[in-house]
């Protein structure tokens, strides 16, 4: 379905003088320096996969996208999607996928939600019927009756975004890409909007790309990821393999009800401690959370006791900075 | 010829929601009225004056002045560099164009079908009022010749085309440079002055006039409003068409070309 092959995007990015003469400078002569925004990055997500495409800020993640749905022309390397060439082929490309960026809507911002999905009908020339029926099931799950007539401009962000992902369903698509659908929603929005791409992938055998910095997303929806850093792939398999390669090690904080003098746990770090407050570092593999809770409980009195999961720029930062730990693409398959 | 009648429907389709979007904004769009008359009774104070104190002829009479302004009142909202900025054309500095290239359309004609809805909604709402309101205030001349006011449609229409045509070329600029505002500026002030938009050319010293004649700009406001006004007859109207839809043609091919362009080297801002 998708096929991208060393594919390389690089920028160039001009340094501004400063000041008032700097501005005159700056039009004769300019200085860039480059900046590879993806590098050689190659991987292949067959049909009805959903893929977690993730990395931190600024690694590239957008830009492959972008490469993906046509928008920019990659500076080397080669993507096909269903058998389009994207940059070439925009206008045949974008009539088989579906795009949700979740910071821009594709939404008229003036019209009310039907209008704008009416303009879609048009655009992709979808057949009444089949327009009526995914309107059907799209309110069904994602309850667009309560604001379909209600200008874009004044809906909430869970509002939008729920608009924005339907309108990039109506025509049926093979291929999603979706840049951060989650982004500032809450958690009943967010939940709803994983129900619906679980949905949607499971019956429609829907291709989806998914970009994002929500570790939940990638629990509930992905089976495989890809990460990349810095501009290049570090890992391409199932996210169990991944979090197996990674002892992943768990943050316990604890409010204690008193001050204890010793509060050492065995298989447990303190690496944080400040009143009846404190902190644990601890592997899974070595002590449950469970069995470490149980024993906190035994031994003294708390108020409040949280586990934390390592974030995703954590995690990545992992794979990155061990080299062993990177995956080819294709290997894991 | 099927799919040409339903691409043409999808940015009808386009048109008609841009007229749309616009009519929530329509008490706003009223109160725009007050200045059109400003400006209008400005230019028209002025040019008494002066004619006041001339004695030889002028090749418009004050009439025809005070139409010609009328005209310009009418219909400078719906061209884009002297109306309101549509929204496609920060389109590509905020970098939302790239939205638009997710869908299967084509850029510049989605542009130009928005526009239309534009131009439209702005005849009905602001230029059809200020004629009328006009109308009553001062002597405005009213062609009697159907053929006339025909002619003027046509060259009204190309008119708007081409205003929308440059307007993407200047925008089209955007692509290598990120920011618009120098070259947008300084666009505006060479139409402004070049189109007839504040003199008439025909009130020009020869030579300057015979620049503006060479220039594409007259077509946007000299051309119609002297057809308008019967001062270009007969042969002199379908010459003075046909200059418009060359320019037209260039522009629109300009334009398509610096998009092309344009988005092969698309820098997406903060992507």
């Amino acid at each position: 379905m998708i096929e991208v092959e060393n594919l390389s995007k690089i920028f160039k990015v001009y340094h501004h003088r400063k000041g008032f003469f700097g501005s005159f400078v700056n039009l004769f002569s300019r200085k860039h320096h480059v900046v590879q925004a993806v590098d050689e990055v190659s991987f292949t997500v067959k049909r009805g996969e959903i893929v977690g495409y993730l990395g931190p800020n600024g690694a590239g993640k957008s830009t492959t996208i972008k490469m993906l749905t046509g928008i920019l022309v990659p500076t080397s390397g080669s993507v096909t999607v269903n058998g389009y060439i994207p940059h070439r082929q925009r206008k045949e490309n974008a009539k088989h996928i579906g795009v949700v960026f979740g910071q821009r809507s594709h939404l008229w911002f003036d019209l009310p939600v039907q209008e704008s999905f009416e303009l879609l009908q048009r655009i992709y020339r979808i057949p009444e019927t089949r327009y009526r029926y995914n309107l059907e099931i799209f309110d069904e799950l994602l309850n667009l009756g309560d604001f379909f007539q209600t200008p874009v401009r004044q809906l909430s962000l869970g509002q939008r975004m729920r608009a924005d992902i339907a309108a990039a369903l109506l025509h049926n698509p093979d291929v999603l890409f979706l840049d951060e659908p989650t982004i500032g929603l809450d958690v009943v929005a967010k939940a709803r909007i994983r129900q619906f791409i679980q949905k949607i992938n499971a019956e429609r055998q829907v291709t989806v790309v998914l970009t994002t910095h929500d570790l939940d997303d990638v629990e509930k929806l992905c089976k495989r990821v890809i990460l990349i850093d810095n501009a290049r792939l570090c890992f391409d398999g199932e996210l169990a393999t991944l979090r197996r390669l990674l002892s992943t090690e768990r943050l316990l904080s604890v409010d204690y009800a008193e001050v204890y003098s010793d509060i050492s746990i065995s298989n447990a770090h303190v690496i944080y401690r400040e009143g009846a407050r404190a902190q644990y570092r601890f592997s899974p593999e070595e002590i449950s959370t469970a069995d470490l809770i149980g024993a906190i409980l035994q031994k003294f009195k708390i108020v409040d006791i949280s586990v934390q999961e390592p974030d995703i720029e954590e995690l990545i930062k992992t794979v990155y900075e061990d080299n062993s730990l990177i995956v080819p693409c294709g290997e894991t398959k | 010829m099927k799919s040409l009648y339903l691409a043409f429907q999808v940015y009808l389709a386009f048109a008609k929601k841009s007229f749309q979007r616009r009519m929530q904004y329509r008490v706003a769009n009223l109160a725009g009225l007050t200045t059109n008359f400003f400006f209008l009774l400005v230019h028209i104070f002025v040019y008494t004056a002066f004619y006041a104190a001339r004695t030889t002829p002028q090749p418009l009479n004050l009439d025809e002045i005070i139409t010609y302004f009328v005209l310009c009142q009418v219909s400078f909202m719906l061209m884009p560099f002297w109306g309101t900025r549509s929204e496609v054309t920060s389109a590509i500095k905020d970098g939302s164009v790239a939205l638009q290239l997710t869908k299967p359309v084509d850029f510049q004609t989605y542009w130009f079908a928005d526009e239309c809805g534009r131009a439209f909604y702005y005849l009905l709402m602001r230029g059809l009022p200020t004629f009328l309101i006009s109308i009553l205030f001062f002597k405005v001349t009213i062609p009697h010749q159907p053929t006339v006011l025909m002619a003027f449609a046509v060259s009204m229409t190309f008119a708007i085309f081409m205003s929308n045509a440059i307007t993407i070329t200047i925008f089209s600029s955007g692509f290598w440079t990120l920011d618009t505002t120098g070259i947008s500026g300084m666009s505006y002030s060479i139409i402004t002055l070049f189109s007839g938009m504040l003199v008439p050319i025909a009130l020009w010293p020869e030579g300057l006039a015979h620049v503006a004649r060479w220039l594409p700009f007259e077509g946007l406001i000299d051309i119609p409003f002297s057809i308008y006004l019967g001062k270009i007859t007969g042969v002199e109207v379908w010459i003075a068409i046909g200059k418009q839809m060359v320019w037209n043609l260039f522009f629109i091919g300009l334009g398509r070309f610096l998009l092309t362009r344009g988005f092969s080297r698309l820098v997406i801002q903060g992507g």
